[in-house]
């Protein structure tokens, strides 16, 4: 039998796996975070890729968004997503060695992806910029991911699947449907292929992929995350049980059709580009629903907040995930894509987005889950506030030099003379964004900062200590 | 008057808040002894900037807006500063419930004016324009403002520190949410032909 385990093992969680999953988390987010400062810099001062290929921007930018979003914020979502459906279906995951195959799986295409953005290996499709053979393995990780969450909800010793196990499913179904539609290529050799999609189609499979990870992979799971840690971390239950479940079915069915918004006056048919457009606006509704629910949910546990400042990094995530869902549907609009797209405001919105929403709700239920994993109380609460400040603090730097150069930018590019010539060369502009570039890099390396010193508390709070077997609780009901 | 008191915040801000509580103001003297005359610095400061000293980018000769266009801006943003001060003092009464505040509109309003302080004052930088050093100045200024409405929201609604976190925490996403609402319609008006007229 592939699921053998010692009698002992039967009646506790499997938390190797969790811990597995959280301690790569810390380590992948300071490397992804990192390479981000890194080509931060560059973009400052452009002579810091040494003349080497394999430190050019183009080279590590995808390096940056795949170790932040797959392998800091993936790792993330494998450790939380375990955790929650075992606790919440008091039982233990469905087969460990499947599960141990999802967490070294993981980590190949995670050393993988590093090895080969640099050396320039690309499909050059964003976010999916993995070859082929790397993307078979994705594909098989995958689906032992999907097996092992689904199977354990199939043995659930209780009769109600909490909402955040729907946000899990959904976001581990749609990432495999995403994943294999766009990601289908014509090998022409080991490390080249191509996609078997041409023109305009292909730009449409890509961003309806692209916009359904940061809708799938970056909100819904993190939603999950955070249906199962707010209620927890608060110690209240969710404000509305019925508005979660609302909010989940719109979001779902909404989320799906917003992707031409990034193909705004290209050679997408105009018809395409509104309807993404108008999606995109009614995804505010759903979007905010979550909002809502984990604002109120929070509201009730004031009282906790002199001693918690864990809770601080959830309502900032929330608050964040309210303003970044407001800001993402009105640059959809077409008017405000015309001045918005391909500038440096969409970097500051992603950055409100990755910065201020996923990685501080990921940061929170890693304080969160880390020192239960591990049968320890945090070594230093103060440390816990040091992070939040200096994370805080670089988020603003980050968002506020991007919108004011962002908008700069666009207004620079299309500014005319009377006779209606361009106003300004390319190069006038990227003069202009020095300054802002050394501020975003602030911003980063303040959120790195917070980062490492959440390293070192998490650090001093495991060190010494074992491993903790923790007995499934009988259902209450 | 209430000047001297938000003067005063600046260097006090834990006992300063003491005392504007003390002194009880109405709406209307909170209105037009201090939003009003600080909400005409950046106006002022600015028409004078962008229409004199002008600003570069890059290495371009300094641009300047035309008189006209000028005072039109300077207009507006005028009415957005009120228009924002206002509408934080309105949601300030209207979320007071859900967090057991005191209702109290004039409270509201002098909380949200006299916390806008040191973004008020930061206005006199545009007088020189660049974008950068406006950036620059401007992140502190916020950062202080940001400090004393946490401080300013247990004292002014009488509610405790803890619950008041929550509240100032809920106030500044929808600040947020209004700036960014704020920069969206600015961009669609320029979309709509109501762009900023440079003089070269």
């Amino acid at each position: 039998m592939l699921d053998a385990k010692s009698p002992a093992e039967a009646g506790t969680y499997n938390y190797k796996v969790v811990r597995q999953f959280a301690i790569m988390t810390m380590v992948w987010g300071v490397v992804g975070m990192t390479v981000g400062v890194f080509i931060a810099a560059q973009m400052a001062w452009p002579a810091l890729n040494f003349d080497l290929p394999w430190l050019s921007f183009g080279r590590l930018r995808p390096l940056h968004t795949n170790a932040v979003v797959f392998a800091f914020g993936g790792s993330a979502l494998f450790a939380s997503s375990y955790y929650c459906v075992q606790r919440t279906c008091h039982t233990r995951l469905f087969c460990d060695r499947l599960a141990a195959f999802t967490f070294w799986g993981w980590q190949v295409v995670i050393v993988s992806a590093a090895i080969t953005l640099p050396l320039g290996i690309t499909t050059s499709k964003e976010y999916a910029e993995l070859e082929w053979p790397i993307d078979l393995l994705i594909t098989a990780v995958w689906v032992a991911y999907a097996v092992v969450f689904l199977g354990t909800i199939a043995k659930r010793r209780v009769k109600h699947i909490y909402v955040a196990n729907w946000f899990f499913a959904a976001f581990i179904l749609a990432v495999a449907l995403l994943h294999i539609v766009n990601s289908a290529a014509i090998p022409v050799s080991m490390w080249k292929s191509y996609s078997v999609y041409a023109g305009t189609q292909d730009a449409m499979v890509q961003w309806w992929y692209g916009h359904n990870a940061v809708g799938f992979f970056l909100t819904a799971g993190f939603l999950g995350i955070m249906y199962y840690f707010v209620p927890k971390q608060a110690g209240r239950p969710v404000y509305s049980y019925r508005l979660s479940i609302v909010h989940f079915w719109a979001l779902i069915y909404t989320y799906m059709w917003a992707g031409p918004h990034h193909l705004h006056y290209t050679a997408l048919p105009d018809w395409a580009q509104s309807l993404g457009m108008v999606m995109s606006l009614i995804l505010l509704a759903p979007s905010w629903g979550g909002m809502i629910n984990g604002i109120m949910t929070l509201s009730g546990a004031w009282d906790k907040l002199r001693t918690d400042p864990v809770l601080r990094f959830l309502i900032v995530s929330v608050s964040f995930y309210g303003m970044s869902t407001f800001e993402g549907p009105m640059m959809a609009i077409k008017t405000v894509n015309a001045l918005s797209h391909y500038t440096d405001w969409t970097i500051g919105h992603v950055h409100s987005g990755a910065l201020g929403w996923v990685a501080m709700v990921s940061l929170g239920a890693m304080y969160y889950m880390i020192p239960r994993l591990f049968g320890r109380e945090l070594y230093s609460i103060k440390l816990v506030e040091v992070h939040f400040w200096t994370a805080t603090i670089g988020i603003v730097l980050y968002i506020t030099s991007m919108w004011v150069s962002g908008i700069m930018q666009g207004l620079m590019w299309r500014a005319v003379n009377p006779e209606g010539t361009l106003t300004y060369s390319f190069v006038e502009s990227v003069q202009a964004m020095h300054p802002f570039y050394i501020i975003r890099l602030m911003g980063g390396g303040l959120f790195l900062l917070g980062t490492l010193v959440m390293v070192y508390n998490l650090w001093r709070t495991v060190a010494d200590s074992r491993p903790v077997e923790a007995p499934i609780p009988e259902p209450a009901h | 008057m209430p000047i001297f008191s938000s003067l005063g915040l600046l260097f006090r801000p834990n006992k300063g808040w003491h005392e504007v509580k003390a002194r009880k103001y109405g709406a209307l003297q909170v209105f037009f002894a201090h939003t009003l005359p600080f909400a005409l610095i950046a106006p002022i400061c600015g028409y004078y900037g962008t229409t004199r000293t002008g600003w570069q980018l890059g290495a371009g000769a300094p641009m300047k807006l035309t008189t006209e266009s000028a005072l039109q801006i300077s207009v507006l943003y005028f009415l957005a500063m009120l228009v924002a001060t206002i509408s934080v003092a309105w949601a300030l009464y209207w979320m007071s419930r859900t967090y057991d505040a005191k209702e109290d509109f004039a409270s509201g309003l002098t909380l949200a004016s006299l916390t806008a302080t040191p973004l008020f004052l930061v206005g006199f930088v545009q007088l020189r324009p660049e974008l950068w050093l406006n950036l620059l100045a401007g992140l502190p200024a916020l950062a202080m403002s940001v400090a004393l409405f946490y401080n300013g929201v247990p004292v002014m609604l009488e509610i405790s520190k803890e619950r008041s976190f929550l509240f100032a925490t809920a106030m500044l996403g929808f600040g947020l949410v209004a700036l960014v609402a704020m920069i969206i319609v600015t961009v669609l008006l320029w979309g709509a032909g109501f762009a900023p007229e440079l003089s070269h």
